[in-house]
């Protein structure tokens, strides 16, 4: 193959869009010239804004609610990390969401654990075992596994989980384990309401500031490979299957500090933690904002928690049904998400090496 | 020897709800390739549309009989409208059909109101054999299960319509180059797919009761039971469905239920790790 | 604890200022009752009922909330408490514990009720009484039988415990079903507690327990489970799989000859509600005890106008029944309405305190009493047999039973 030793110019905010058939073809003339806003960070920075006064004009009462929705968004970032940057379809997030939840509420009920300096980084580490051992034994192996085997090996794992909780009474059985005693600092309880939103909001912060900062890594960069073309990261010479079961475990562990929050928070864990239910609504949460930018999945949360709250007084048996159309409409005519309304294809694949003038030819 | 004889009938009768379950699961998964989602709701719509019949005071088995012909027709607009859209896109198509999914569960269960509804079986009583007892309508499953199996052998295998669903079955290329309307046979699968999960529901809801979330306990079995069967045959499938039936049904009597049903979900995923093709793979019937 | 105290009294006064606008402003649900007399100076009392109106144990909690709709009307109607309107907030828990607690919040946090009412199975309880009672600070009936146990302050029980279900109910069951018995039990608390209390309880009378098992709620495929009822010649089975699973479970047990053979049925929550999960003939024979059954009305006067006064109001499916724990909401807000009036007051500690030692001299089934210290109830309980679908009374209590709890 004959390829063209011709310079490619690169914008800022563009990415390089080299194919076979460019070769030969002048590429200045594919390329538009214009660079597009970022859009993304000012989407990012209008979401924190709001996060930040909303316990100041909100009543208690919707606080605890928008903790609780803080939580959930944390956990469906968990989810977006694994398929929107790797492409891995977990339909069992719950399973690190709930184990985690359920290892916590262990350790207070039987341990008398609840320093939060303990307990959190106990969630995660559940969350982290958990995915490593089934990401492990799903991902990695002799041939790659289809995304579909995948897809229902993570269900079946929420599922089987769900069901051994339901019929373990150790761990409360149908009943979960209640009354869980509030997260402390040495004497001080962390009770629902503005402090607990407010460190809530600062663990998503920090959490999502790390997974942006490792999506617009070196690491990032071959997931995006990895994401857009699996055999040919592979042909380069990346460990495709190490690649995913990193992000995978990342992503278990993130939902695993989710779900210790979690099981603070509501004060109970129950079966339904583990299951089929919560997996899926976090992929439809992912969805529905927009996989692929992290923000989507906060967005996500936010409006399908938002209005189904909102709802849920006086449209209670309608809103279900609503949901689900809005979601097929979704999925049949906006599949990249919400967020795809106001942020461009481009910017939503990420740009790397950019602010960088590069003369030289892509490889 | 009698309890090995009930324990028998019982693994039999269960599996052969799975069985009816899966197979339509199984056709739509080989046919098109997509994991249909909303195969348990339309095991639930078809309990329903029986619980509908009897409640207006017609007799039980009308309702039965009504069930997968309503069903099918519904599958069929649902094809033509939604689903056609998703074959490029497995990933895709179990979300979107999981949607619709949750469309159809949330709005049974505004229809039901969110209760337990009991359906009383048309053929009740049981049947004596020596010391057993053998629910006689559990018995009738078992019968038009295989019946149905019987019925879709012959048509694959006898019929012209079944030799166009192979030939799309395996090249679906060269059969619209040869002048089948593969567009047609799809949605009849899909359709006929729908069906036999609507013939399952109406089957079943004497036994199990309606309620809104009838179907998402067959979904994850019947996902297990493809896969382990093999996707890509129909024999495929309906072997994967009576490998999970077995097991599910056997298992709680050697060991306690809650093991025994998780025992055999591990096993089927430890199963399709090691042979990702499953028990049957291959193309054709 | 300062803090607590100006905290509570800045959100009572939001409310009482909010109470004249919100009422129409935020639009409240179609869950809100509120009598007709509502613009009265003085604000309502607000009470809150936390209950399953859809899932599997729907057909109780509808019964439970249309049965406090009927009280509370009938306080309202002679003039409300303490002067004041009763106003009636009703929230679904959806037999779904995590959707228990978002809705009970928002009866606290939102409605902020005097008192909140409700809760069937012992896992919505369990999940519930934390919002309620500790994070809450909020009064808690619990009106359901249970297994017993529930000693946490401010949380009062009007629903049977073991002791009153059992101490004459399993005596009796030997006596009119045999010595040997099975315990096929649902996986959660209630039967594992209640389960311990009746084996005790079987031994001490020279019954046996065979075997007990314990099954996940959904499961409707109980054949291994009937094979061994059967081949063990089981007398008795003592049955505590709740719905879903018990009417296929009876369907089975049934099919397999278990009554032809001289099997008997016992299950101390069947009650008219469930009657209709089954066919007549499935369930002929089986016992239950409880503190009220409708076939009292022929002869106690009380429960006759109690059950008519709810059925001309409820006519349809969601019967007065006592395993239904409409019994229990009954004798709980009537108990409450007992020590609001001694207290004069509306404020938990004042009440909680009144309710303590509560009496009514009239409720389903006969008179109930609190015992002292204990936040259990004593009253009368009945035993009856189904017969053709429906109950016969067949053996009562000498007076009102002890709960022996805390």
């Amino acid at each position: 193959m004959s390829a063209s030793k011709q310079a490619i110019r690169i914008e800022p905010g563009e990415r390089p869009t080299l194919s076979t058939a460019d070769c030969g073809a002048t590429s200045t003339a594919a390329l538009p010239t214009a660079t597009s806003r970022r859009i993304l960070p000012i989407v990012e920075v209008a979401a924190l804004l709001i996060a930040a006064v909303l316990p100041l004009v909100l009543q208690d009462y919707l606080t605890v609610f928008a903790t609780r929705v803080i939580i959930l968004a944390l956990f469906a970032l968990s989810f977006d990390l694994v398929w929107g940057y790797a492409g891995i379809m977990s339909f069992g997030q719950a399973l690190f969401f709930g184990s985690a939840g359920y290892g916590v509420a262990l350790l207070a009920r039987d341990l008398d654990i609840t320093a939060i300096y303990l307990v959190l980084p106990a969630g995660m580490l559940i969350g982290l075992v958990f995915s490593l051992l089934l990401g492990g034994f799903l991902l990695l192996g002799r041939y790659p596994s289809s995304v579909i085997f995948v897809a229902l090996g993570t269900l079946t794992g929420s599922y089987a989980a769900d069901r051994l909780a339901r019929g373990w009474y150790y761990l409360g059985g149908q009943n979960g384990i209640p009354s869980i005693p509030a997260m402390s600092f040495g004497s001080y309880d962390f009770d629902e309401g503005p402090v607990f939103y407010y460190l809530t909001l600062g663990i998503l912060l920090v959490v999502y500031l790390l997974c942006r900062f490792l999506v617009r890594s070196q690491f990032g960069l071959a997931l995006a490979g990895l994401r857009e073309n699996e055999q040919r990261i592979a042909f380069f010479g990346y460990k495709a299957q190490h690649l995913k079961a990193i992000v995978f475990a990342v992503g278990g562990a993130i939902a695993g500090l989710a779900g210790g929050l979690y099981a603070f928070h509501e004060g109970f864990v129950w079966p339904n933690m583990l299951g089929v239910v919560i997996s899926t609504q976090v992929v439809l949460y992912v969805l529905f904002g927009g996989s692929g930018t992290l923000i989507g999945a906060v967005i996500g949360t936010v409006i399908i928690e938002g209005v189904s709250f909102w709802l849920s007084d006086n449209y209670r048996d309608i809103w279900p049904i609503i949901l689900g159309v809005m979601l097929l409409l979704v999925i049949l005519f906006r599949p990249l998400g919400l967020i795809s309304f106001v942020v461009g294809e481009r910017e939503r694949v990420g740009s790397f090496g950019s602010g960088r003038r590069s003369r030289h030819a892509a490889p | 020897m009698a309890s090995a004889f009930a324990a028998a009938f019982e693994i039999l009768s269960f599996g052969a709800i799975i069985v009816l379950v899966v197979l339509g699961l199984g056709i739509i998964a080989s046919m098109m390739g997509i994991f249909n989602f909303a195969q348990g709701e339309f095991v639930l719509l078809g309990a329903y549309i029986t619980y509908l019949a009897y409640s207006h005071g017609m007799p039980v088995w009308v309702g039965m009989a009504a069930a997968p012909f309503l069903v099918g027709a519904l599958g069929f607009v649902l094809e033509a409208l939604i689903i056609r859209r998703f074959y490029a896109a497995p990933i895709v198509a179990m979300l979107g059909t999981y949607a619709l999914g949750l469309i159809i569960r949330e709005c049974v269960r505004g229809l039901i109101g969110g209760l337990y509804l009991s359906v009383p079986e048309p053929i009740g009583g049981s049947i004596d054999i020596g010391t057993s007892h053998l629910s006689a309508w559990r018995f009738t499953i078992i019968v038009v299960t295989l019946l149905v199996m019987l019925g879709c052998y012959l048509l694959l295998a006898r019929t012209s319509f079944g030799l166009r669903v192979r030939a799309t079955l395996e090249n679906p290329a060269l059969a619209r180059a040869s002048g089948i309307s593969t567009s047609l046979i799809y949605g009849a699968t899909f359709a006929f797919g729908a069906a036999l999960a609507g013939l399952a529901g109406a089957l079943v809801v004497p036994v199990f009761s309606l309620f809104a979330d009838l179907g998402i306990r067959f979904l994850i079995q019947g996902f297990v039971a493809v896969m382990v069967g093999g996707v890509g045959s129909f024999i495929g499938p309906v072997a994967g469905a009576a490998v999970i039936g077995t097991l599910s049904a056997a298992l709680p009597w050697v060991m306690a239920p809650v093991i025994a049903d998780i025992l055999v979900f591990v096993l089927a995923i430890v199963f399709i790790k090691f042979r990702p093709q499953g028990l049957l793979s291959g193309k054709g019937v | 604890m300062l803090g607590d105290h100006l905290k509570l009294s800045r959100r009572r006064f939001l409310s009482n200022f909010a109470f004249a606008s919100g009422a129409i402003a935020t639009g409240m649900g179609s869950w809100v009752i509120r009598p007709d007399w509502a613009n009265a100076a003085e604000a309502p009392i607000k009470v809150g009922i936390a209950t399953d109106l859809t899932g599997p144990i729907a057909y109780a909690g509808n019964a439970d909330a249309n049965t406090a709709k009927m009280v509370v009307k009938e306080i309202n109607d002679a003039g409300g408490l303490l002067g004041r309107p009763l106003e009636l907030y009703i929230e679904d828990t959806a037999s779904n514990e995590s959707v228990a607690v978002g809705n009970v919040r928002k009866l606290i946090q939102r409605d902020k009720v005097d008192l909140v009412l409700g809760g069937i199975t012992s896992s919505m309880r369990n999940a519930i009484k934390d919002p309620i009672v500790a994070r809450g600070k909020t009064l808690y009936i619990y009106p359901q039988l249970y297994e017993g146990k529930e000693c946490t302050p401010y949380l009062f029980c009007t629903g049977p415990t073991p002791a009153q279900q059992c101490d004459e109910f399993i005596p009796w069951l030997i006596k009119n079903g045999g010595k040997r018995f099975a315990l096929p039990s649902a996986n959660y608390v209630w039967p594992h507690t209640l389960n311990i209390y009746a084996r005790k309880v079987i031994e001490d009378h020279g019954g046996e327990v065979i075997f007990e098992e314990y099954y996940p709620l959904d499961q409707v495929d109980f054949s291994a489970t009937v094979n061994r009822v059967i081949s063990n010649k089981v007398d008795v089975v003592f049955n505590t799989v709740i719905p879903p699973g018990v009417g296929p479970f009876f369907k089975q047990l049934y099919e397999a000859g278990f009554l032809k053979n001289g099997g008997r049925l016992a299950c101390v929550y069947y009650d008219e509600n469930t009657l209709n999960i089954n066919q007549a003939n499935e369930i002929e024979g089986l016992a239950s005890c409880l503190d009220y059954f409708k076939a009292l009305t022929k002869d106690d006067p009380v429960s006759a106008k109690i059950q008519a006064a709810y059925e001309k109001d409820y006519p349809g499916n969601f019967l007065f029944a006592a395993g239904s724990a409409a019994t229990g909401t009954y004798r709980g807000l009537k108990l409450w309405e007992a020590a609001v009036k001694e207290a004069g007051k509306v404020d938990r500690e004042s009440v909680a305190a009144a309710l303590d030692h509560a009496k009514i001299a009239e409720g389903p089934g006969g008179p109930a009493e609190m015992v002292p210290g204990k936040r259990h109830c004593k009253m009368k309980m009945y035993t009856a047999v189904a017969k053709g679908g429906v109950y016969e009374v067949v053996a009562h209590s000498n007076g009102l039973v002890d709960p022996k709890e805390c």
